[in-house]
């Protein structure tokens, strides 16, 4: 087997070479240049990197607050009251220039711009604009940056979400969370350094897929581990009726043995990742149930995330679980909060999600800040792209719908090195196109992947012949949003 | 001797074939660890041929005087070993080269000149072995010499940077520049001139004349005239240099050299515009100013990665003992890539043992960051703590001490970070912590502390900040509803509960389908039996909190059951459920998801079934269906009753017309209540009709509706 690849990868040049050659040196030499396994034993040093950032990072952790579905700019932070004025109007061509639509708008005869159904007021030393359906959030924004200039390239909820957590739209690419235990490892031994949280809100929804927390190709331990929104958060993670805690250790290192006989025969790396596992498992038996354990959080702490934090599988309490994950030294908490899709029913719809997420992210921003942590977490906020500044569907005075638009979207970032109370960046009087400072998902991803302390160009991994990297081929670090 | 001529000879030809593999197929390769220690060995070898070289020399200036058999033979074999070492010394470079991030020209410099002198000497042996040993050989010993001063110059270039040797004499101290301190033209356009025109407008090239690199000779142009013209950006000479076709010969900078940005070209021309003015600082100039603004954003960009980062002088812990520090609850590790400064975090409250502590003054030196958050820590461990002389940042949240030792801390010099949240510490305990000299953020959220105290503490130490408490809001919230314990069917034997996440909570419900009020309604205190099917309402309250919108459920609650079933009419075939017994399975449906064995169907014929009793005899029964508007659901249209002895005996005794819904309404499991016969008859048949024609206000107006059965029960 061995000799067919060495003879597939030379060709008639080897033959030729070692003909030449009196002496085999050059030849190893070079064979092992070309066929760089040929002499190594054991897994891939490429396969795990130390965890180690490349420079001092000015945040830790990260807890990235998915409002999946996309919540709409012109509704929360993008204020464009020329959009109320021009109630009606046609979007003009010199906005639109040529904008792809999606198969849900293309056959409309017309686009009228529709202006914001909620009022807006400025806020803060910073005197950013907040709709009046965020009023929680509206309390927190000298502790954030607003970039108001993300665009990303797809126009559709599938791949843009993949791309936004993926940095590709395809699904084969390890999500950023991965990415970031690939580089930096655990912080705590009993924890996953990538966990997921999911939760429902009460407007229309799109679906959020496993593979969105995917290793891709990375090692399967830099999977995301997604909670359960039942009571039981991990699940089948006690131990079975009649077998303790002794028998559960006693089982796993009789399995460690026979999965190490099997990694000696057939060498799958995946075998080294599945004992892992067990042992990651088992530790997660102590460190779990005091984590999710809700009921010991003081009344007034409770109160700061609104009484649904208890109630499992809500945003508010995921909020409170992430604080509590990322406290214990979780590297990358993912929420997902789905129902942000209005296509119709903008006015009913919006206040209802905003409400859900309203309050427990503010309190999650300030809890992180009265306990000394804000400074070394990094809080996101956002969906995966915008909304059109024109109606889908039948404009009415009572209500409105808005479709998908890439080319410009409102996110926010607070704490972990971001400057805080800032408005970055700007669109243009339609809400529709940048005029300054444009944040791609790239750039986005290497201003993220340098908060953490690493070099966005040096964390790649060797797969199929080339070097991949989070932010592929592209993307520079907002250096404007840094502290 | 010959021999081992010929196979030195023959190795060396092959590493010189291998050079010019790896010059042109570098970007292919990827280097196994051993060949990595390899390249790490070129500074090593590289003073081999070097040494070689100049002994070689050496000896044939010298040749008249010495033994006449025996130099050619020294000098042979020495040229043969330069040879060997230089070519080793090239392949060594090339592997190294692969593993490090060097300046890409110098670094082409430094490998073309390195295989060059590896080829040359190669070539200087051959001719010394075919006895050409005239002008041709020193000529291109003299070559290969002026070659090895390159390679070796280039080589030193890479590893200790520009002018190393002579940097001590022409060294001047470059002050660092700030937005507020320098002018503008110091500040934001000088770096631009330094990086793309210096290299030729400068003392000793000094390019048409023009010198730019001091401010008079800059103002005084060159032989064409004035560079700039103040305040008229498109007359100035160099502005329209940059305009120029990149093929003229007065584009400037030239083909070839770096050309400027178009941010760079605005900001000369913004300067320019502005009156090209050398002194006036950024707060001269007016702030509509377009200079003002790209400086600005130019003095916000200037903050590279590494300018920020801290540097640790202290010596740093071998990795070994680092790893040993590490457990599964206690992790420590360096702040970034070696980086002497350490932090340790410890994990899982029940785990925690005082000694994990006590391990780490092997680190006492190194630790900048402890984190020992939530972990049962006592007053007893602060001293030691205190030793760890280079601490940064100190998290105690929520940990068990009570502040008597906190004074201690005062002893730590780099002390900036110290947060307390939820300890049980008092003020005058934390009063001589404050003296640390470099302490500026203390968290004191959720401690005794008061906000009086506080405030008298920012008074007398103005640089700490004090974060206390960030969230204020009075606003009253509205609790969550409480919920069902019980989930499907509930049987005759099982008590209903309800439920709520928050302690405390007092829950008032009605069974009779009204809303419950916070006051009069019934009060939930324990699990209640049930014998029929009923709606139940609830809602919970708590002092200080809004009570819950109102929770509504129906409980299904176990019935009679039949002796034997039998479908009348199959339901549809696409929702055939597991047949009759589907009815009486106790697994309930859920109504947004229909298409799923628990419901049975129909829709062009009636529902149709027939139910035989012995014992116990139904006096109502329930149906429980799918109540889904949007998806043609509804409930059905009539119901007809049978009654009988047996099959052939059942007469129809009622027919119930049902209401139908008037519009949309929320998609749910519901009940429906049928009244059967006062007597006691042993064989029902109950036929269902769906809609015949769905109402005018639905979608699908005029289409045929269906019904949608998960369970029947019966009382």
């Amino acid at each position: 087997m061995e000799n067919e690849f060495i003879k597939q990868r030379f060709h008639v040049t080897r033959r030729h070479f070692l003909g030449k050659m009196s002496l085999g040196l050059g030849s190893v030499a070079l064979g092992s240049l070309l066929i760089p396994d040929l002499f190594k034993s054991g897994a891939d040093e490429g396969a795990m990197l130390a965890g180690l950032p490349h420079f001092a990072p000015k945040a830790k952790r990260i807890i990235y607050l998915f409002q999946n579905g996309a919540p709409s700019q012109l509704e929360s932070f993008d204020y464009k009251p020329l959009l109320n004025k021009m109630a009606g109007q046609d979007l003009p061509a010199s906005i639109r220039m040529g904008q792809r639509l999606t198969g849900m708008t293309s056959g409309q005869a017309s686009f009228p711009l529709v202006g914001s159904h909620f009022s807006f007021k400025q806020y803060g030393q910073s005197g950013a604009w907040v709709s009046e359906i965020f009023p929680n959030m509206a309390k927190i924004v000298d502790d954030v940056c607003f970039i108001k200039t993300m665009h990303t390239e797809a126009i559709n909820h599938d791949p843009a979400l993949t791309f936004m957590q993926s940095g590709a739209q395809q699904g084969n690419r390890p999500s950023m969370g991965a990415w970031l235990s690939y580089g930096l490892g655990s912080e705590n031994k009993n924890l996953p350094a990538f966990c997921v949280l999911l939760s429902r809100g009460r407007g229309n929804g799109q679906g959020v897929y496993s593979k969105l927390w995917t290793n891709g190709f990375l090692d399967s331990i830099h999977q995301g581990v997604q909670f359960s929104s039942s009571e039981e958060r991990v699940l089948y993670l006690k131990d079975p009726q009649g077998r303790d805690r002794n028998g559960t250790r006693k089982m796993l290192d009789n399995l460690a043995e026979l999965n190490a006989m099997n990694y000696q025969e057939f060498g799958d790396p995946e075998t080294q990742t599945r004992i892992q596992q067990y042992e990651m498992a088992y530790r997660m038996q102590t460190a779990v149930p005091e984590l999710s354990d809700l009921t010991q959080e003081p009344d007034h702490i409770i109160k700061m995330y609104g009484a649904d934090c208890l109630v499992p599988g809500t945003y508010a309490s995921n909020c409170l679980l992430a604080r509590k994950l990322s406290e214990s030294g979780v590297r990358f908490v993912q929420l997902y909060h789905q129902g942000w899709d209005q296509h119709g029913n903008m006015v009913g719809e919006m206040p209802l999600q905003a409400e859900d997420v309203d309050r427990s992210t503010a309190a999650l921003v300030m809890d992180l800040k009265q306990r000394g942590l804000l400074d070394e977490t990094l809080v996101i906020w956002g969906g995966e792209f915008g909304r059109t500044n024109y109606c889908q569907g039948k404009l009415s005075k009572e209500n409105y719908g808005r479709d998908h638009h890439p080319r410009a979207y409102t996110i926010w970032m607070a704490g972990g090195g971001v400057k805080p109370g800032l408005v970055y960046g700007e669109t243009d009087e339609f809400g529709y196109n940048i005029v300054r400072d444009p944040v791609h998902v790239n750039d986005f991803h290497a201003t993220v992947l340098h908060l953490m302390g690493l070099n966005h160009e040096q964390l790649t991994y060797k797969h199929l012949g080339r070097r991949y990297r989070l932010t592929d081929v592209a993307g520079k670090v907002v250096s404007g949003i840094l502290a | 001797m010959e021999r081992l001529q010929r196979i030195i000879l023959n190795i060396i030809f092959c590493i010189q074939v291998l050079l010019i593999f790896l010059l042109f197929f570098e970007d292919q390769i990827q280097l196994p660890a051993w060949l990595q220690v390899a390249g790490r060995m070129h500074p090593l070898v590289l003073h081999i041929p070097i040494g070689m070289m100049i002994f070689l020399v050496a000896l044939l200036l010298m040749e008249k005087w010495l033994d006449q058999a025996v130099a050619p033979v020294i000098i042979s074999f020495g040229l043969i070993l330069t040879s060997l070492s230089a070519s080793v010394t090239a392949l060594f470079g090339f592997f190294l080269s692969l593993q490090g991030d060097y300046g890409a020209d110098a670094l082409t410099r430094h490998k073309v000149s390195g295989v060059l002198l590896s080829f040359l000497c190669y070539f200087v042996v051959l001719l010394y072995q075919q006895k050409k040993r005239q002008a041709i050989f020193f000529g291109a010993g003299l070559v290969c010499f002026v070659t090895l001063v390159v390679a070796g110059h280039t080589g030193a270039v890479l590893t200790h940077g520009e002018n190393f040797v002579l940097a001590p004499m022409t060294r001047g101290e470059k002050p660092v520049l700030t937005v507020e301190t320098a002018s503008v033209y110091h500040f934001a356009v000088e770096p631009i001139l330094e990086k793309k025109c210096f290299s030729c407008h400068n003392e000793s090239k000094a390019k048409g004349g023009l010198i730019m690199t001091t401010v008079e000779k800059f103002k005084a142009g060159g032989k064409e005239g004035t560079a700039f013209t103040e305040g008229h950006p498109e007359a100035s000479r160099m502005i329209k240099a940059f305009y120029l076709p990149l093929s003229d010969d007065k584009h400037m900078p030239p083909d070839g050299k770096p050309q400027l940005s178009s941010l760079e070209i605005t900001t000369l021309k913004a300067w320019i515009k502005a009156g090209a003015d050398f002194d006036k600082k950024l707060a001269e100039y007016k702030a509509s100013d377009s200079l003002t603004f790209i400086t600005t954003a130019f003095a916000s960009s200037t903050t590279p990665d590494q300018e920020n980062q801290v540097l640790y002088t202290f010596p740093g812990l071998s990795d070994d003992k680092v790893a040993k520090l590490n457990t599964p609850f206690r992790s420590v590790f360096p702040l970034y890539q070696n980086s002497p400064a350490l932090q340790a975090d410890f994990f899982v409250k029940k785990a925690f043992e005082v000694k994990a502590v006590e391990e780490l003054k092997a680190a006492a030196n190194q630790l900048v960051v402890v984190n020992l958050s939530r972990m049962p820590v006592t007053d007893k461990e602060i001293p030691l703590l205190a030793t760890f002389k280079n601490l940064e940042q100190l998290n105690l949240n929520f940990t068990a001490i009570t502040g008597s030792t906190l004074g201690e801390l005062k002893a730590l010099k780099n002390l900036k970070l110290l947060s307390l949240s939820g300890t049980a510490i008092k003020a005058k305990d934390l009063d001589p912590v404050l003296d640390a000299p470099a302490l500026h953020t203390v968290y004191l959220w959720n401690t005794p502390v008061t906000d009086a105290e506080i405030e008298a503490f920012q008074k007398e130490h103005p640089k700490i900040t004090f974060i206390k408490d960030s969230f204020h809001d009075n606003t009253i919230l509205r609790l969550s509803k409480p919920s069902l314990e019980n989930e499907g069917v509930v049987k005759r034997s099982d008590k209903v509960k309800l439920k709520h996440t928050m302690p405390g909570v007092t829950i008032r419900y009605t069974r009779d389908g009204t809303n419950p009020d916070s006051v009069n309604s019934t009060e939930f205190k324990e699990p209640f039996l049930a014998t029929e099917t009923f709606v139940i309402k609830a809602r919970a309250c708590k002092a200080t909190w809004h009570c819950s919108d109102v929770y509504e459920s129906t409980v299904f609650v176990e019935g009679i059951h039949p002796v034997k079933m039998k479908f009348f009419n199959e339901p549809d075939p696409q929702y055939p459920g597991e047949g009759v017994t589907s009815l009486m399975d106790h697994r309930k449906g859920v109504s947004d998801v229909l298409k799923e064995p628990s419901w049975v169907a129909y829709r062009d014929k009636p529902f149709a079934a027939g139910f035989w009793f012995d014992k116990e005899f139904p006096k109502s029964m329930v149906f429980s269906y799918a109540r889904n508007l949007g998806a043609y659901s509804f409930p059905p249209t009539d119901v007809e009753v049978w009654a009988g002895k047996d099959e052939k005996d059942a007469k129809l005794i009622q027919r119930i017309k049902i209401e139908q819904p008037k519009g949309y309404d929320a998609n749910k499991v519901a009940a429906l209540t049928i009244p059967l016969s006062p007597h006691s008859y042993a064989f029902y048949k109950i036929v269902a009709h769906p809609v015949a024609k769905l109402p005018a206000w639905h979608d699908g107006k005029g289409d045929k509706g269906w019904v949608f059965f998960d369970e029947v029960f019966f009382y």
